[in-house]
Order: C-alpha cells, then structure tokens, then sequence
C-alpha cells in the first residue's frame, strides 16, 4: 500500500486551503478555527489523500473528536492510513 | 424485390415508400429483407441494424407478439427469463451465413420457449434501460407507440438509437407510418462519424439524448454545423439550459426540442421554446387524449394515454422535479438526486447544471462520496471543450479543478460544492446513448 508522509498530507492541506485563498500556517500548532479550516476542508483532505493512495481510508476508526489544531489533521491522517 | 401484404389497412405502413439508409445503403422500408421467424411469441435479437427494421416491418404487416431488442441488452439471465416467460428467443444477423434475402432471411440460433402460452396478438414488448436496476418487459402496440400522427413536413430522420428501445421505435413508427419521413440508421460504430452520414444523406431532422449531441459538440462541432438540421430533439436524461444554448449557437434557425419520454409512460412532454424544464402552468390541467403532469413530493407523477400496458391512473416516474420560476425543472432521477452532505441535502442535477454552465465543460456528472465527519461529500467528473466558448477566459489547464470549483462556490452553498473534480478525455455514453449522469 502506497502510504503518504506527513509533509506530503501537509502540501495536500495547503492545497486545499490555497484553492479557497486561505494560507496554511508553519506553525503545526494553530487552532483550526484560526485557519479557518472546516469539517468540508477536512473531508476533502482526506479524499485528497485517498486519490493519491489509490486506497480507502477508514473513517470509522475513533480519534476525530481530538483534532483541535493543524498537526492533530496530519497526525490523524498519517495514522488512518495504518487502520 | 418483396412486397409486404397489409395487415391492418395501410396506415402501418403508410411510409412503406420512404428511404431507409442502414449500413450506408439507401433502400426502402418495402425493400428490407423479407423475415422468416420463429412463432409468436418471439424475442428477436438484432446483431444488425437492417434486420431490426426488418423485424419491425414484419411485425406490421403480420402481427404476433414480439420483444425486440439488442443483443448487449440480454444477457444469459434475461435470456432465459424471456424462455420462462414464453419466449422463443432468436439471434437475428448474428451470422451473414444465415441471412438470406431471396426466399426470407432466417433467425439463427433460435432457443425454443420453456413453455407455450396464447399469443397476445399485436403485442410490442419493450425492455426498459435498466439505468435503475435490472431492465424490466413494458407491453405496448404499434398504435401506443406511434404519438406523431397529425401531418408532418418532410424529413430526413437520423436513428442513432439502439434497436428496441422506446426511442427507436418513436423514430421508426413515424418512419413506417408518415410518407416523407426518411431514416437514416447510425450503427453503433459510426456513432463518433454521425455528422459525416449525417451530411451525406441529407438529414435535417435528429433525436439524440443530451449525452449524444454534448459529445458530438466535443468532438466533431464543425461536422454537425455541417448537418443541415432543421429539427433537434433531445430526451432520454435531464436537459439542461446549457445543451439547449450551444445547440442554439450552432443551429439559430432549426427548431429545438425537448421531449420526456418512457417505455412506462410514453412520449409525455414535449416542449418547443427553448427553455429547460416545462411551463409551470401545464401542471394539473387535464386534457382528451393528453398526458396530466403533476408533481408529488417532488417527484414528476403522468397520467397519460400512451402508458405501457398494465400501468393505468397516475404513474410516479421517479424523476425529480422542481419548480423554479414559471418552470417545472425534471434534474434527474429521485433515488440518486439526492445527495446528503452532514445533513444537508443536494440535488446533484442542481449541481450538474451549474458545472455545465461554465464555458469550458463540455459535460458533468456529480455524484456523493463517501467523506469523513460528513458522510458524503459532493464530487464532480467533468469533461473540458476542445474548443472553448467565445467567453472562456483561458485556454483549460490541468489547474483547471480550482477554477471550476470556485466557479461552483460562486453559485451554491458550502456544502454543495463539488470539491473533488476528475477531468475525463472523452463522454462516456452507454448503447442506451446515456451517460447515466
């Protein structure tokens, strides 16, 4: 299974908020609501990142409640794709 | 040279005379192959587009009960549904060994009922598209089918559809019984190269679904502009503005139709001003030997006198509509419209429509995808014009995905916009000529 690094879901996320005029702080530990980065954002990272794995992440999986800040989005994906 | 006997009178066979062009070849609907078939009831597989006209002709000049169709359309299972059901089920032009035209061109492969039943005389059988589940017998007659009646000015019509199927036999009943009505058949491999036939033949009058006239814009515009069409009609899928609007900038003068038709309810709507969706005011009013559209719980509801047999009073079509203004829009089929994102609710022809509004898409379809936190979310596949519209700003690029969606995030809510958009090289169309958008 072809799996993304960190850095690469990073680039996906500033892509993401790039195509709504939004910048993607360096700072992995600003609050989302700062970013202005939505649960609609946050779906279509993770499809994102599905379109790049060739494979299904699974969106069952706990831990989504604990995302507050950017790097808790790239830690939860990188760890989604181990499930 | 053999001359069909008339059943009925002559009124089936009125347009005997016309032109028929099939296989590139100019003949007659009296000239066609004589067929000699199995008994009723009978289900004909056409390999051949000549034989499927061939097997209409002989349906109105001698009756029986008849179910015509492709082959691609019936599968082993169907098949042996069709035996079950009392069927002799037969492959028509399969083998050109098999095929004569002296003394009658015989059925190869014939597969005997499980079961013999009484013929039901005069019936016409009609597979649905399956576009919804598994496709389903629709009974019907000649007389059910053939909704074009009054006089009508001479044409040259092109069947792009595929044998049996309720459009094809709206082109070919009006072939059969309107003198001046000509044919010219597209065989599924010269569907890319219509527009070359099209020309060569004189065709001036055309019915295609959506899907055929947008890929036929995307991929041959300087060949249709070359059709000397006088007539478009669209149905089959949802029409949107848009289509209308290109096929109006390259025919100004033609006149451009819109019908809603089905195996189940018959040729219901048929609207001539251009516009997408159906005047408001026709909702509810009742007429003589006219369908009566209604709309319940947003779903188009027919009353009509062209139902298939079997289906009588108010039928529920399963299509979407909405009124929006002094029109009643149909967006597409109710059990995958809908499209439900964190509890919002999208209509994704809505969607469709706004994608295949802008100047550079040549075709759209949208579809909800399985999306953390939200359940779904809305995601596009689109294909981009060859040739871009006087108004496009640029030339499209791979970059493309973002302007199209903040295109859709100028015209639609948050959650309605598709954030995910594939950019596919080519129309995909099905034999039905839809692309199941």
């Amino acid at each position: 299974m072809t799996e993304l690094s960190r850095t690469q879901i990073r680039d996906l996320m500033g892509q993401v908020l790039a195509n709504q005029g939004k910048v993607l702080p360096d700072d992995d530990g600003t609050d989302l609501r700062d970013v202005g980065f939505r649960s609609l954002d946050f779906s279509e990272l993770a499809l994102r990142v599905e379109d790049e794995t060739g494979e299904e992440l699974n969106f069952d999986a706990p831990g989504l409640r604990r995302i507050a800040t950017v790097g808790d989005v790239l830690d939860f994906l990188v760890e989604l794709q181990r499930q | 040279m053999s001359t069909a006997p008339a059943r009925l009178g002559t009124s089936w066979l009125a347009g005997a005379g016309n032109r028929v062009v099939v296989g590139g070849t100019s003949t007659t609907w009296r000239d066609l192959p004589e067929l000699d078939l199995p008994p009723a009831p009978l289900a004909v597989l056409a390999h051949d587009a000549r034989y499927a006209l061939a097997a209409a002709r002989h349906h109105a000049v001698h009756g029986g009960e008849l179910l015509l169709s492709t082959p691609g359309r019936v599968d082993e299972a169907m098949r042996a549904e069709l035996r079950e059901a009392g069927f002799t089920v037969t492959d028509l032009g399969a083998d050109a060994g098999s095929v004569g035209t002296s003394g009658g061109a015989g059925a190869a492969g014939a597969v005997t009922p499980a079961g013999f039943r009484p013929v039901e005389h005069d019936r016409l059988w009609l597979l649905t598209s399956g576009s919804t589940g598994r496709p389903k017998r629709v009974g019907h007659t000649l007389a059910s089918l053939t909704t074009v009646r009054g006089e009508q000015p001479a044409r040259t019509w092109l069947c792009p559809y595929a044998p049996g199927t309720y459009a094809w036999w709206q082109v070919v009943t009006l072939s059969l019984t309107q003198p001046g009505q000509d044919l010219v058949v597209v065989e599924p491999e010269q569907l890319d190269d219509w527009p070359a036939l099209a020309a060569t033949h004189g065709v001036d009058a055309a019915s295609g679904t959506p899907t055929f006239w947008r890929r036929t814009l995307h991929r041959d515009p300087a060949g249709l502009a070359r059709v000397p069409l006088r007539q478009l009609t669209l149905g089959g899928e949802p029409v949107d503005q848009a289509i209308l609007d290109r096929l109006r900038e390259v025919f100004p003068t033609a006149r451009i139709s819109w019908i809603y038709a089905s195996s189940e309810v018959g040729a219901a709507i048929v609207v001539h001003d251009g516009r997408a969706g159906f005047p408001a005011e026709w909702l509810d009013r009742a007429a003589p030997g006219r369908p009566t559209l209604g709309v319940r719980d947003g779903e188009l509801v027919i009353t009509s006198p062209h139902h298939g047999t079997g289906l009588a009073g108010p039928v529920h079509t399963g299509d979407r509509a909405q009124l929006v203004g002094d029109r009643v829009l149909i967006t597409g089929r109710l059990d995958s419209d809908e499209i439900n994102v964190g509890g919002s609710k999208v209509s994704a022809g809505g969607v469709r429509d706004v994608l295949t509004a802008h100047p550079w898409v040549a075709w759209a379809r949208v579809t909800g995808r399985r999306a953390p936190l939200l359940g779904h979310m809305v995601v596009a596949e689109v294909v981009l014009t060859t040739a871009p519209q006087p108004d496009a700003p640029t030339e499209p690029t791979a970059a493309d995905e973002a302007a199209l969606v903040r295109w859709c995030a100028e015209r639609l809510p948050d959650y309605a916009v598709p954030r995910r958009i594939r950019v596919l090289t080519e129309i995909p169309v099905k034999e039905t000529l839809k692309s199941d958008v």
